[in-house]
C-alpha cells in the first residue's frame, strides 16, 4: 500500500510538471495556433538559466523560478516576434502555412540545443538548491522538492484562470486568441497581446524547467523526452483546452510512474503513449477536448 | 467627417474596390447599398484598417487613416460594428461589452458606457450574465451594436446589422439606429436591405463592381427607375412573378 502511494505521489508530482509544459503548448496553440515543437528546449533553457541566475545571484527558489520565467518569457517573445510572426499571418494549425509553422518550430528547437551547448556545454549539471530533509507525512517521506512542485504549478495555474478571467488583459488575450480581427475591431494592440500570449505560454514551461531540476539534473537534451510526454499529455487531455492540459499531464504521470513500479522501469517512456493511444480510441478529442464540426 | 478619396484595395492580386470615393458628413446616416460580391465589405475592411488600400486615401477628421493599425483607428473614434453572428459566442453578454470598452480606460466612464448601452438595449441587461453563444440573432445583432457603443466613438460603420433577421427585428434595431443618430453619432450604413436602408439614411451610394455606380439623396434614390427595377423588387421581382 505504501508503495502505491510512494508511486502515486511520484507519478502526480512528475504529471505536474507535465502539466505545466503541456499547459504551455495548449495555451499557445488555442491563442495563436502554433503547434510548439520548441516548447522543450524552452523548458531546458529555463531550468539553465534559473542555475545560472542562482550561482551568480544566490536567490532564493521561489525569487528564481519568478526571475528564470520572466527571462524565458522574453526570449520567447523574440523568437516569437522573429520567425513565427512571418508565418501566422498566413494562418495556422493544420493549414499549409500551419507546416511552415511546425518545420520553423524544430529548427528553433535545434538552434536553442546549439546554443545551449555553446553556452553550458553539454555536461548534465545538478541544480544546487538544498530543501532539506523530507517531509514526514504519517509514514510517508515525500521529499520537499515534490511539495514545491505542487505547489507552485497550483499557484501558476490559479493565477493563469485568474488573469484570464478577471483581468482587462486577460479578456483581451481571450479576444485575440478566439478571433483577431474582432479584436483589433475592439481597439486592442493585438500585436502586443499575441507577444504577451506567447511568452507567458513560454514562462510556464521555464517554470517547469527550474521544477524539475532539483529532481533531475540539468542537461542540454532534456526538451526532447518532456517535449513528447507533454504533447501526449495535452493530446490526452484535449489540445488547447488548458484544464485538460493538466488533467493529462497528471494521467500520464501517474500511469508512467505506476507502469514503472509495477510492470517494468525499462519501458517508462511507453506508458504514455499507451494511455495516448487507448484514450484516442475512445475519445479522438481527448478528455475536455469539444469535437469540432468542420464549418458549414 | 469621413471622407474616402479613389480607394483602391483588395486581396492578393484581386483588386476588388477601383477607385472609390465617397463622404459622410457629421451627424448623418449615409447609406451604402449593393448586391453580393459588389466590395461592400471590402470597402468597410480598408476603412476600419483591416486591409490595407492599395491607393488611394481615407480621411476621418481631416486626417489621413489609411495604413493605421485598426486599434490605431478604434482610439481616433471610428469603430466598425460587426455582424451579430461575429460577437464572442465563449464570453458572457457582459464580458463582450466589456471588450467594446476596452480602450475606456476611466472607471466612471465605463459605467456611463454599460448604462448607455444598456438603455438603448434593456435586453443585453437582462443577459447580461448569459453567454452570447445564448442569444437569438436579433440580440446579438444588438449585443454587436452596443459593443460598438462601449468605447464612445464619433462614428460607427455598421455592417448589414439586417442581415438574416425577421422584419420586425430589423424595424426595432433600425429604430434604435436612429435614435442613436439623433443623439449625436455619425454613421455609415453598409446594407443590402436596400428599402429599409433607404427609410432611415439620408443619403446613399450604390456599389457595384467596386465602384459608386449611383449616388444621391434617398428620396431620389427611392424615386429613381433603375433603382427601383434591381433594387427595390418593385419591377425586376414582379415581371419574374409574372412570369412564373
Amino acid at each position: 500500500m505504501d508503495y502505491l502511494i510512494d508511486l502515486v505521489i511520484v507519478g502526480l508530482s512528475l504529471g505536474m510538471v507535465y502539466g505545466l509544459v503541456a499547459l504551455g503548448i495548449s495555451f499557445i496553440y488555442s491563442g495563436l495556433d502554433i503547434v510548439h515543437f520548441a516548447h522543450g528546449e524552452i523548458y531546458m533553457v529555463g531550468a539553465f538559466l534559473g542555475v545560472t541566475v542562482l550561482n551568480l545571484t544566490g536567490l532564493n527558489y521561489p525569487a528564481l523560478i519568478v526571475v528564470a520565467m520572466i527571462l524565458t518569457g522574453a526570449i520567447g517573445v523574440v523568437i516569437e516576434r522573429l520567425f513565427y510572426r512571418r508565418l501566422t499571418r498566413e494562418g495556422g494549425g493544420i493549414s499549409f502555412a500551419g507546416m511552415g509553422i511546425i518545420i520553423a518550430g524544430f529548427g528553433i528547437s535545434m538552434v536553442l540545443q546549439n546554443i545551449a551547448f555553446l553556452i553550458w556545454t553539454a555536461k548534465a549539471v545538478p541544480f544546487p538548491v538544498r530543501f532539506g530533509l523530507p517531509l514526514e507525512i504519517g509514514e510517508l517521506m515525500v521529499p520537499r522538492s515534490y511539495l514545491w512542485i505542487v505547489a507552485v504549478t497550483l499557484i501558476l495555474m490559479v493565477m493563469l484562470h485568474a488573469f484570464l478571467k478577471y483581468t482587462r488583459l486577460g479578456l483581451a488575450v481571450r479576444a485575440v486568441a478566439h478571433n483577431k480581427d474582432i479584436a483589433y475591431l475592439m481597439g486592442i494592440n493585438v500585436p502586443m497581446m499575441i507577444s504577451l500570449l506567447f511568452g507567458v505560454g513560454c514562462a510556464m514551461g521555464a517554470a517547469a524547467g527550474v521544477l524539475i531540476g532539483p529532481i533531475n539534473y540539468v542537461q542540454v537534451s532534456m526538451g526532447i523526452g518532456i517535449l513528447i510526454k507533454a504533447f501526449a499529455a495535452a493530446v490526452v487531455g484535449g489540445f488547447g483546452n488548458l484544464p485538460g492540459a493538466v488533467l493529462g499531464g497528471l494521467l500520464v504521470g501517474v500511469v508512467e510512474s505506476l507502469g514503472a513500479g509495477y510492470l517494468s522501469g525499462n519501458y517508462k517512456d511507453i506508458y504514455a503513449f499507451v494511455l495516448l493511444i487507448v484514450v484516442l480510441m475512445v475519445r479522438p478529442s481527448g478528455l475536455l477536448g469539444i469535437t469540432v464540426k468542420a464549418k458549414a | 467627417m469621413l471622407e474616402l478619396d479613389r480607394i483602391e484595395a483588395g486581396y492578393g492580386s484581386v483588386q476588388i474596390l477601383n477607385g472609390v470615393t465617397l463622404g459622410v458628413e457629421r451627424r448623418r446616416i449615409v447609406a451604402l447599398l449593393g448586391g453580393n460580391g459588389t466590395g461592400k465589405s471590402t470597402l468597410l475592411k480598408t476603412v476600419s484598417g483591416l486591409l490595407k488600400p492599395w491607393r488611394g486615401a481615407v480621411r476621418f477628421d481631416g486626417e489621413r487613416i489609411d495604413g493605421l493599425r485598426p486599434d490605431r483607428i478604434v482610439q481616433r473614434g471610428l469603430v466598425q460594428v460587426m455582424q451579430g453572428k461575429e460577437a464572442y459566442p465563449a464570453m458572457t453578454v457582459e464580458e463582450n461589452l466589456r471588450l467594446g470598452g476596452y480602450l475606456v480606460g476611466n472607471r466612471n466612464q465605463l459605467h456611463r458606457s454599460f448604462e448607455r448601452v444598456y438603455e438603448y438595449f434593456p435586453r443585453l441587461a437582462e443577459r447580461r450574465r448569459q453567454l452570447s453563444a445564448t442569444l437569438s440573432g436579433g440580440e446579438l445583432q444588438m449585443l454587436c451594436i452596443g459593443r460598438g457603443l462601449m468605447s464612445q466613438p464619433k462614428m460607427m460603420l455598421l455592417d448589414e446589422p439586417s442581415a438574416a433577421l425577421a422584419p420586425q427585428i430589423v424595424l426595432d434595431i433600425f429604430r434604435i439606429i436612429g435614435r442613436i443618430c439623433r443623439e449625436g453619432m455619425t454613421l455609415l450604413l453598409v446594407e443590402q436591405n436596400v428599402r429599409m436602408a433607404l427609410l432611415l439614411a439620408e443619403y446613399a451610394y450604390v456599389l457595384r463592381d467596386g465602384s459608386v455606380h449611383l449616388e444621391g439623396s434617398a428620396e431620389a434614390l427611392i424615386n429613381d427607375d433603375n433603382v427601383r427595377l434591381s433594387y427595390l423588387g418593385g419591377g425586376a421581382d414582379a415581371v419574374v412573378a409574372v412570369r412564373a
